[in-house]
């Protein structure tokens, strides 16, 4: 177990960017779009999730 | 015709903000909480208007314009029975399966040994909540979902992409249902946006109500920490399903957080600290709050009075209207007190004695909105209603 501590996930979501871009080749193009793109999809899974806990 | 209606929604409109923001309309604004009522009275079975929105609707449509409201929600049978389906949820019976397809759809909290969040899991709640719903939570709340390390299935595919479209689904259609509202009754949407409190999620969706009251006793720090974990998450939902307009409040449901659900040191200790920052971060950006006070909620009234003033709305369910009155009146719209027993079991006379009795009690100066004590059920007879939508539009004049 790594002992050290995580920072937390903002609201928003899922699978931060600065994650999911080490999995990628070095980026040669906007990363802003990228990242935008990356988010907004995130934002869907994480509005998927937490409606389930509070809305259904 | 039509601009008949788009003058009417404008009237009414303003009737029902001036009322939110504790000002004196023209007369008092009606925005009755109508769900399973919707359905009998437009000749629908409670299975029908829960598993097709579309029915419910089209039951809230005519609901609204047959009595004339100024306000109602596009569907208050909330639950969609056929998205929970789609995700597999367990915790609904559902009209037509598990129960009667003339009864509304219940909610099923697991026994403690179930519980869908175990007592030593609070730590990874708190760690990341979101991670901990996906990969903790949902495989245990659904009947399709493989949960992590496990292999994974045709269902368990299924049940994300059936679950996401259907919710999509489901999300986009409110707005075309506000549209209709607007132009076929001119009815106004009466709320917009989700919220509810850190304490109430961890005894509605994760430990139950009986292992929460277990953990309070025996990890208050543990259910405190995941909480805070929580807030920023709850004010995340709540912000980004809210009115960008600021007309119309966030539905905030209120559960089991009060007394003698929870002590009163838990309600100052844990329930507060943990809500009252999201109520007042919220109305920073102009969001005020409806509080569907169910039940009661007298015990901790002076701790609402605290609040910015107009921040909410507070809704009365079987609270004391003349405490409400006093304690909270002067800094904010109130709504409901007349209860749904009356509306079930009595007569339009008593119904009528009812609201003249709210209206003279807390309505004399503005700032009231008319409605049932809790949400409308299909137990509520169609000539109450009348009679508390007439009574208010003939009594309710300022």
């Amino acid at each position: 177990m790594n002992d050290e501590k995580k920072t937390p996930i903002p609201p928003g979501i899922c699978i931060p960017w600065e994650e999911k871009a080490k999995e990628l080749p070095k980026i040669i193009g906007d990363e802003q779009q990228l990242r935008q793109i990356w988010e907004e999809n995130e934002s869907l899974a994480y509005t998927y999730i937490w409606h389930c806990l509070v809305s259904f | 015709m039509a601009q008949d209606k788009e003058a009417l929604y404008h009237e009414r409109l303003k009737r029902y903000t001036t009322a939110l923001r504790n000002g004196k309309p023209d007369r008092i604004p009606i925005r009755p909480f109508v769900a399973e009522f919707t359905a009998k009275y437009a000749g629908y079975t409670c299975q029908q208007v829960t598993h097709d929105y579309r029915l419910a609707f089209a039951a809230a449509r005519k609901c609204a314009l047959d009595f004339d409201w100024d306000a109602v929600l596009g569907n208050m049978v909330y639950v969609w029975t056929g998205l929970t389906q789609a995700i597999g949820l367990k915790y609904y019976g559902v009209p037509g399966i598990d129960v009667s397809a003339d009864t509304g759809f219940q909610y099923r909290e697991p026994a403690e040994e179930h519980a869908f969040m175990k007592a030593d899991e609070y730590d990874a709640l708190a760690e990341d909540p979101t991670g901990f719903l996906f990969n903790v939570w949902l495989p245990r709340v659904s009947t399709d979902v493989a949960p992590i390390g496990a292999p994974s299935t045709y269902r368990n595919n299924l049940s994300f992409l059936k679950g996401g479209m259907a919710m999509m689904d489901y999300f986009a259609a409110f707005g075309p249902q506000n549209e209709l509202l607007r132009k076929e009754c001119g009815t106004v949407s009466a709320i917009a946006g989700i919220l509810k409190a850190p304490l109430d999620i961890i005894a509605d969706k994760l430990r139950g109500y009986l292992g929460l009251a277990e953990d309070l006793m025996r990890r208050p720090e543990k259910v405190l920490t995941a909480c805070e974990a929580l807030m920023p998450h709850l004010l995340h939902v709540a912000r980004s399903s809210a009115d960008p307009l600021n007309e119309v409040p966030i539905g905030f449901w209120m559960h089991r957080g009060c007394v003698p659900f929870i002590s009163k040191k838990h309600f100052e200790n844990i329930f507060w600290p943990t809500l009252r920052p999201i109520i007042e971060e919220l109305w920073k950006s102009g969001h005020q709050v409806l509080f569907y006070a169910e039940g009661k909620w007298g015990h901790h009234l002076e701790a609402f009075a605290q609040l910015p003033e107009h921040s909410i709305v507070y809704h009365i369910d079987q609270d004391d209207i003349v405490k409400v009155h006093r304690v909270l009146k002067e800094k904010f719209c109130l709504s409901g007190g007349i209860p749904n027993s009356l509306l079930s079991f009595g007569t339009p006379q008593q119904v009528r004695d009812r609201c003249k009795l709210v209206i003279d009690t807390i309505g004399r100066e503005g700032g009231y909105i008319m409605d049932a004590s809790a949400i409308i059920q299909n137990d509520a007879k169609s000539e109450n209603i009348q009679a508390m939508t007439d009574f208010t539009r003939e009594y309710g004049v300022y």
